[in-house]
């Protein structure tokens, strides 16, 4: 039990993390909690996790179910530390991890059924890249020949994304893929040409699903599908499951999907003991499918029911903010806004009862919450910028805040905004990190370098990088050798002909023109060609031939990336991006090598386009830029946040999604039910209000207020949030 | 330089300090990805991989109940269709675990232990225990020669699987201590099936696996930025993904040198959970 102590828990919470772990139908083990953030669930979920592994459950029979890996990470740390008993080790996992783990090891058992065109062979499971690339050469020729979606304005990706997303929606809330369309259609009240959007979107999601069944890919709605409609149905797979987890906890559980909340509601007819916790007040993944409503459900099951009420995170003041914040958001009768419908998708975001330790609900009243609320006002926006980074190097300066305790927020992280303030951060000597990288992969120096090179190293293939493309390559690959100098022998050495490209040999330059290029980089540039020439490349796969070329000639001494971590980073990442092209790409019959398709998507912005870094990477004593849904499902308090363009209509507005609508495909729209500009309206105006109401209840001390009036892209701006804090700051 | 919060030493980990203490400052400390060939041909390095990777799946699929006829049908590689046509002629599980009833038996099957303040893991491809309190573990080596059995023993794996099983194992043996004398390693060579290395486990190894292991760990922990020198044996460099970082050559030795006893698929415990990425980038 010592384990236990080291929670410091409160009674409340030892009631919970002590109740009966019990046999099938044991009264009392299967347990409800839900409450606000920062009330301690979490806590409560870790110590009965530990308290259930100190009384004898045996680990490996335990399962942490989260919708999102970042939501796992403090049952992560705890089993993770060394006084832990030794034993077996507790799953976490989420059912979107689960339904892939369960669907390689079950593949024999469904392939048939499921209609793979190859149900021998094994299954090929794309990433959200080689998604993209599959998806394109279905639906390509579909927008390029047939003028598919030629009314909507959008980004080549985005329009494969939301095609994709249909299929998610369709597999994760539980209705037949090929309803996408006419559950769109039956809500849509706007012009008839908009039904032919989605009617084509239809035909795409209908097409590349069948692409994908021909050649034993699954995408990560046809993962999902598979484990729910086949494997969970399956008595062998499903008693693995049951038979293995028969002890759960399941946090976070309004964030996850319908299909999640069936098969959990099947579950816990048979675990041992359960533990659901749910954050009243969330459901922030509402557009990924998330089901907070239907969470609930959960709780019909379990037999004991606790509510936290007390947080543990934010100041008396700060809850008083929450509170008046909550108040001058919502929509009233008496108010300037119309009276809309509830949000038909999320939870009534009406503040639950809650109060902060140490206070009660009569002295939070007569609280001032503009006491915790700091603000300027500036015309222009790099003004307000210039203002937040004073303001956070204040802070560490000279009120002893640490930069890991600060986070800068905002609807949207632009790469715009996010250089200009990492820019004003790090001049300052403010350490930084943010969950947008600067470039997609494919923009990295490294990356071009890698590229350029593989179209050299393939003649073959008729892709002839530009002058400069090959310059910038050697001035990145040869150490110390400048633009200049690397545009000069470009212009000399490289030398496309018959639509190949070719180096020449240094040697062969006048000795003149040796002597200004130096002949140290120019050994180095004829030991690089040397290896292009002898590189017997053309049957090998491109991934293994950057490995060489990184690991033979561009780290080593005198090459750019010898020594460079960075480069080291990127080049993996491109390597692996390379190599699971080629596993889900070389069964198909393509017109060219699969190196140069994979070049080709590249340039088409298919591949390469994203740039996921691991969490695990990032410095923790930083300061964190991020968008605001990104840190509210990171679940980490800090001390100070800081909301930049509190003007502008980003924090209520939704993505434009010309071909999907995440609450009309979600389980909670009746299909046939007009989607009308009040359900628009509530819907932004509860969104923003859960939002808003999530962060501040994971902000401990002070929230700072970017306002500029002119917005990043010069334009005026007040937006609703700016006018429910304007009420705020009336009423104070 | 001190260990990551929440760092969990394995075989792989520690036979990387023993290999090479500067390795496993770049692998584990640093975290640094440095994506060169580790062995020539790299083409036949990943299929062996690739290969191994499948028989392991193949394995723990008949641990699950698939119909041995079901497997087959999956393995396409002929290589692989030998091994799994071995496995079925020799029913290693059978042999070496026995069917007694009451034997308990999983297949990726992960144990953690405390050693020296910090947490050691391991992953069984297979770990059975009898109801007599018999323990066996049993280990697939896909390395396309038979491991010398001199090797096997000096291999970390050898010291942290059985000792591991005894420490952390108790709770697979009705709560009560596993009896070290009761435990046997085996290593399984579908490419010698029938030469499989058998190695018996004993209180005296214990105790002195717990000391190395021990002191290894501590050893480890710490180390400061000079506790991590490059291998003296400049022969491991050509197998190491790191050579070009420490200036030790630039080209991956021959896969055909690599030590047999280095199985080539990815050690277990080392991969990480494979979470699906939608709920990462949608925002």
């Amino acid at each position: 039990m010592e384990t236990i102590t080291a929670y410091a828990l409160t009674p409340e919470q030892l009631d919970v993390v002590q109740m009966p772990l019990g046999g099938p139908k044991a009264a009392g083990s299967r347990i409800y909690l839900e409450g606000p953030a920062g009330t301690g669930k979490t806590t409560a979920g870790v110590a009965r996790l530990y308290h259930m592994l100190a009384a004898g459950i045996p680990a490996d029979q335990v399962l942490v179910l989260t919708p999102q890996r970042t939501l796992a990470q403090p049952y992560v740390d705890a089993l993770r530390r060394p006084d832990r008993p030794s034993g077996g080790e507790p799953t976490i996992a989420t059912v979107g991890g689960l339904a892939r783990r369960m669907v390689d090891l079950f593949w024999p058992l469904v392939a048939q059924d499921a209609g793979f065109g190859d149900p021998d062979a094994r299954p090929s499971f794309l990433t959200l890249e080689t998604a993209q690339y599959h998806i394109a050469r279905v639906v390509g020729p579909l927008v390029d020949r047939e003028g598919y979606f030629e009314s909507v304005t959008i980004d080549r990706h985005r329009l494969y994304g939301q095609i994709l997303d249909n299929l998610n929606k369709s597999a994760v809330v539980g209705f037949a893929a090929t309803e996408i369309s006419d559950r769109l259609k039956g809500a849509w009240m706007g012009e008839q040409s908009q039904a032919r959007v989605y009617d084509q979107a239809q035909a795409c999601a209908t097409a590349f699903r069948a692409y994908c069944l021909q050649h034993n890919l699954l995408d990560f709605s046809l993962q999902m599908a598979i484990f729910a409609e086949h494997l969970w149905q399956e008595p062998l797979c499903r008693d693995y499951l049951t038979s293995s987890y028969t002890h759960l906890i399941v946090d976070n559980v309004e964030e996850d999907t319908p299909v999640a909340h069936d098969i959990l509601i099947e579950w816990l007819g048979t675990a041992h003991s359960a533990l659901v916790i749910l954050d009243q007040g969330a459901g922030y993944r509402s557009f990924l499918g998330a089901d907070p409503k239907g969470a609930r459900m959960l709780g019909d099951l379990c037999d004991v029911h606790v509510t936290f009420t007390q947080s543990f995170v934010i100041s008396p003041t700060m809850a008083a903010l929450g509170d008046t914040l909550s108040r001058a958001l919502r929509p009233s009768p008496a108010g300037t806004h119309a009276v809309a419908p509830a949000d038909p998708v999320a939870e009534d975001v009406e503040p639950q009862p809650f109060s902060v330790v140490g206070t009660d609900d009569a002295s939070v009243a007569t609280l001032d919450p503009t006491e915790v609320l700091h603000f300027a006002s500036h015309r222009f926006h790099p003004q307000m910028l210039d203002w937040v980074a004073a303001e956070v190097h204040r802070l560490i300066d000279q009120a002893g805040v640490t930069p890991g305790e600060i986070v800068v927020l905002a609807p949207f992280l632009t790469d715009a905004l996010r250089y200009s303030l990492a820019y004003r951060l790090e001049q300052l000597d403010i350490p930084v990190r943010s969950h947008r990288p600067s470039r997609a992969l494919r923009d990295e120096p490294a990356t071009q370098t890698l590229l350029t090179f593989a179209a050299l190293i393939h003649p073959s293939w008729g892709i002839v990088p530009s002058k400069y493309d090959v310059a910038y390559a050697l001035m990145v690959a040869i150490t110390g050798m400048d633009l200049i100098r690397a545009q000069l022998l470009a212009e000399i050495v490289y030398r496309p002909h018959a639509g190949e490209p070719e180096l020449t040999s240094f040697h062969a330059i006048r000795p003149e023109i040796q002597e200004r290029i130096t002949f140290m980089y120019g050994e180095r540039y004829e030991a690089l060609r040397t290896w292009i020439g002898a590189c017997s490349c053309d049957a090998a796969p491109l991934d293994h031939v950057l490995a060489r070329l990184f690991g033979e000639v561009l780290s080593q001494p005198g090459f750019g990336f010898h020594g460079d971590s960075d480069a080291g980073r990127i080049v993996a990442m491109v390597i692996e991006s390379v190599r699971k092209f080629r596993w889900v790409v070389q069964d198909l019959a393509l017109d060219r090598a699969l190196g140069h398709e994979y070049l080709a998507m590249v340039k088409e912005g298919v591949i390469a386009a994203q740039y996921l870094q691991p969490w695990q990477e990032e410095p923790k004593d930083a300061v964190l830029l991020a968008p605001a849904y990104t840190f509210l499902l990171a679940n980490r308090p800090v001390d100070v946040q800081f909301w930049l363009n509190v003007g502008g209509q980003g924090w209520w507005e939704r993505l434009y999604q010309p071909l999907t609508h995440p609450y009309v495909l979600s389980r909670r729209w009746a299909p046939g039910r007009l989607w009308t500009d009040a359900e628009e309206f509530a819907l932004r105006q509860e969104t923003m209000a859960r939002l808003v109401l999530g962060l501040i209840r994971r902000c401990r001390h002070s929230l700072y207020l970017g306002l500029s009036d002119l917005s990043e892209q010069g334009y005026e701006q007040e937006g609703v949030l700016l006018r429910a804090f304007q009420r705020v700051l009336r009423r104070a | 330089m001190t260990l990551p919060p929440g760092f969990q030493f394995s075989q792989a980990s520690l036979q990387d300090y023993v290999d090479c203490p500067r390795r496993f400052q770049l692998r584990y400390l640093l975290a640094l990805q440095w994506p060169a060939v580790q062995a020539e041909p790299v083409e036949e390095h990943e299929q062996r991989m690739v290969l191994g990777q499948a028989f392991h799946r193949m394995v723990q699929q008949r641990l699950v109940g698939l119909p041995e006829e079901a497997i087959a049908r999956a393995a396409s590689n002929a290589e692989l269709l030998r091994w799994w046509q071995s496995f079925l002629a020799y029913r290693p599980i059978t042999a070496f675990c026995g069917d007694q009833p009451g034997t308990w038996m999983r297949g990726e099957y992960m144990l953690a232990g405390g050693v020296g303040g910090h947490r050691l893991v391991a992953k069984y491809d297979v770990l059975s225990v009898a109801a007599t309190g018999q323990v066996t573990i049993l280990d697939w080596k896909t390395s396309t020669k038979r491991t010398p059995d001199d090797a096997l023993r000096e291999r970390l794996q050898t010291r942290v699987y059985p000792f591991l099983a005894v420490q952390a194992g108790a709770h697979l043996n009705g709560d009560r201590p596993i009896d070290p004398s009761h435990v046997t390693l085996v290593y399984w060579f579908p490419e010698a099936p029938g030469s499989p290395a058998r190695i018996a486990y004993g209180p005296e190894q214990y105790a002195a696996d717990h000391r190395y292991l021990t002191d290894l760990i501590g050893l480890i922990a710490l180390a400061e930025g000079d506790g991590f020198p490059m291998t003296q044996d400049e022969s491991r460099c050509r197998f190491c993904v790191y050579r070009s970082y420490c200036d030790r050559g630039s080209t991956a030795g021959r896969l055909d040198e690599l030590i047999a006893a280095w199985d080539l698929g990815a050690a277990p415990e080392d991969i990480d959970l494979d979470f699906e990425q939608i709920g990462e980038i949608a925002f």
